[in-house]
């Protein structure tokens, strides 16, 4: 693929990229280059780090800049789409009702909607396995919370229009809640342990209170 | 062999070397901030030099060591008492059971590593042992110790005891005000040439704000141009990014790994350890040079380092 510039620091090295299926297929081939000690992908760039004891920045510019090249546009096609169970009761949804007033829907009918749209994978960052998405369909404006939550609890799902993430620890947060999954998003003791990767695609399927308590005791291979 | 926390201080978490290859999953490096004084501290104790250490910050600290062992301590530390007698920073301390272990406080630099002979228990994860404190992960039940906590040591099998002491050439300067070195980061151009004058002539002092996610930088404030258009982006360790306030942050090694704000520039590898021992106050200036610059003098670090630790390497 045609790459724009590469900027250099002394131990990584990071490009920029148009789209985001060019960050998530340069990423995903990267991975598989043992050189590279961290490939990094942002939302329009991806970054490599380097050893700077056996490798010269120069030499490593080289090398990135030749892999990017050769990359062509083998972009990845099929996405894999992962179902996440969400429960949007009141208990573990508290700013839906406000959201839904937004975007001038009951409750059921946000529900309904939230529950059919697809949603995108975009990257993974802030904390291990915390994922931010992106709706494939329109959804207007919401905006974050004017006050931000001193905890918001594992699983929560934020929505602030197009983008919505889902937090992989209990932590502060800004993102207006609208659901709650039992599935663990990160747990380093699994094969893999970041539940999601950028560019997979997800949908959720509505939950009830009773099925959240069941699934919160399995556990993932 | 077990070590009794009598008093933590401010934050003292089990710390090693970085978590390494999970940055994409959104998994900081964690790891010892001081990683110069955390792989002196281990020599000491014929450790590997990126064995588990205690890293204790600011405050003062009390141990109680439960059975014989050697211990040393590097670092910011004013100094160490074992059961009220002054010993020395910087040497090997044969220690038998019951003796209590005072750290003092720091009255310049943030942050002291104390080593044990042998392995420290901490838990497993993602091939690494230190403690990533915001998730609560690894080290000691993912957590900073606490009063009461009991620390587990494996000995080092059956090996001879050695008295030793860093040579007076490798032991750091522990400062109230850095020079540290930096190359330019993907957004340098966000900072005009009257902006990037002031960067790197001004006097930054570290933040309040600061721990080891990263350190707020006040002082100086910056006008970054087009801060608000950029999207989120790959950061690390040493990364000095701008927000539009123009309040500069430089990222530890517990910081996120992605960043939206103009990474303006890099703390290069060779400096990166001293980003441990800056406390709030601290003076900073930041001088630039380039990648190539930049490795040569990483490379010099290691080959003075190599002989007295071995095959090392910072982060």
């Amino acid at each position: 693929m045609t790459i724009a510039e590469i900027h250099a620091c002394d131990d990584w090295l990071s490009c920029k990229l148009d789209t985001l299926d060019k960050v998530h297929a340069a990423t995903a081939d990267l991975q598989k280059q043992e050189i590279w000690q961290e490939v990094v992908a942002g939302l329009d760039s991806v970054a490599v780090q380097f050893d700077p004891a056996h490798l010269m920045p120069d030499e490593a510019k080289d090398l990135f800049q030749t892999q990017l090249n050769s990359l062509t546009t083998h972009l990845m096609t099929k996405a894999e789409t992962v179902t996440i169970p969400l429960c949007y009761e009141a208990q573990f949804a508290p700013d839906i009702n406000w959201v839904a007033e937004k975007m001038d829907l009951s409750v059921e009918a946000f529900i309904a909607l939230h529950s059919s749209a697809q949603f995108s994978v975009t990257m993974l960052g802030f904390m291990p396995g915390f994922a931010y998405l992106q709706c494939l369909e329109k959804i207007p404006a919401i905006g974050r919370l004017s006050k931000p939550r001193q905890k918001v609890a594992v699983g929560s799902v934020g929505l602030i229009g197009e983008q919505s993430c889902i937090y992989s620890f209990n932590s502060p947060g800004g993102w207006p809640i609208i659901g709650r999954t039992p599935i663990k998003l990160f747990d380093p003791d699994r094969t893999r342990p970041a539940l999601l990767t950028a560019s997979q695609r997800i949908v959720f399927e509505p939950i009830s209170s009773a099925e959240f308590n069941a699934l919160l005791n399995e556990t993932l291979p | 062999m077990t070590l009794m926390v009598v008093k933590p201080g401010l934050q003292t978490t089990l710390q090693g070397l970085p978590f390494s290859g999970y940055r994409h999953l959104g998994m900081p490096a964690a790891g010892a901030a001081d990683c110069l004084s955390l792989a002196l501290a281990n020599r000491l104790v014929s450790n590997i030099p990126t064995a588990i250490a205690l890293e204790i910050t600011l405050d003062d600290a009390k141990f109680k060591v439960e059975h014989a062992c050697t211990i040393a301590l590097t670092g910011a530390a004013s100094f160490i008492h074992l059961n009220g007698e002054e010993k020395s920073l910087h040497s090997s301390i044969p220690t038998k059971a019951g003796d209590e272990i005072h750290v003092g406080a720091a009255h310049r630099g943030c942050r002291s590593y104390l080593t044990l002979a042998g392995d420290i228990d901490a838990q497993s994860i993602l091939d690494g042992q230190s403690t990533y404190l915001g998730a609560a992960l690894g080290g000691f039940r993912g957590r900073a110790l606490a009063p009461g906590d009991i620390v587990k040591l494996t000995p080092t099998a059956s090996k001879r005891e050695t008295y030793l002491q860093t040579p007076d050439n490798l032991r750091p300067v522990i400062a109230d005000r850095y020079l540290i070195r930096v190359t330019a980061g993907p957004e340098f151009s966000a900072l005009s040439a009257d902006q990037r004058q002031l960067f790197f002539e001004g006097k930054h002092e570290v933040g309040q704000r600061s721990n080891r996610m990263g350190l707020n930088l006040s002082g100086i404030k910056l006008a970054p141009q087009n801060s608000t258009q950029m999207q989120s982006a790959p950061v690390f360790p040493g990364t000095i990014q701008c927000p539009p306030d123009g309040e500069s942050f430089l990222l530890g090694p517990d910081g996120q790994t992605t960043g939206g704000y103009p990474r303006i520039a890099q703390v290069i590898r060779a400096d990166r350890h001293l980003i441990g021992q800056l406390r709030p106050h601290a003076k900073i200036q930041f001088a630039k040079v380039t990648n190539q610059k930049a490795t040569e003098i990483y490379r010099q670090k290691l080959s003075l380092l190599t002989p007295w630790l071995g095959t090392v390497s910072l982060w």
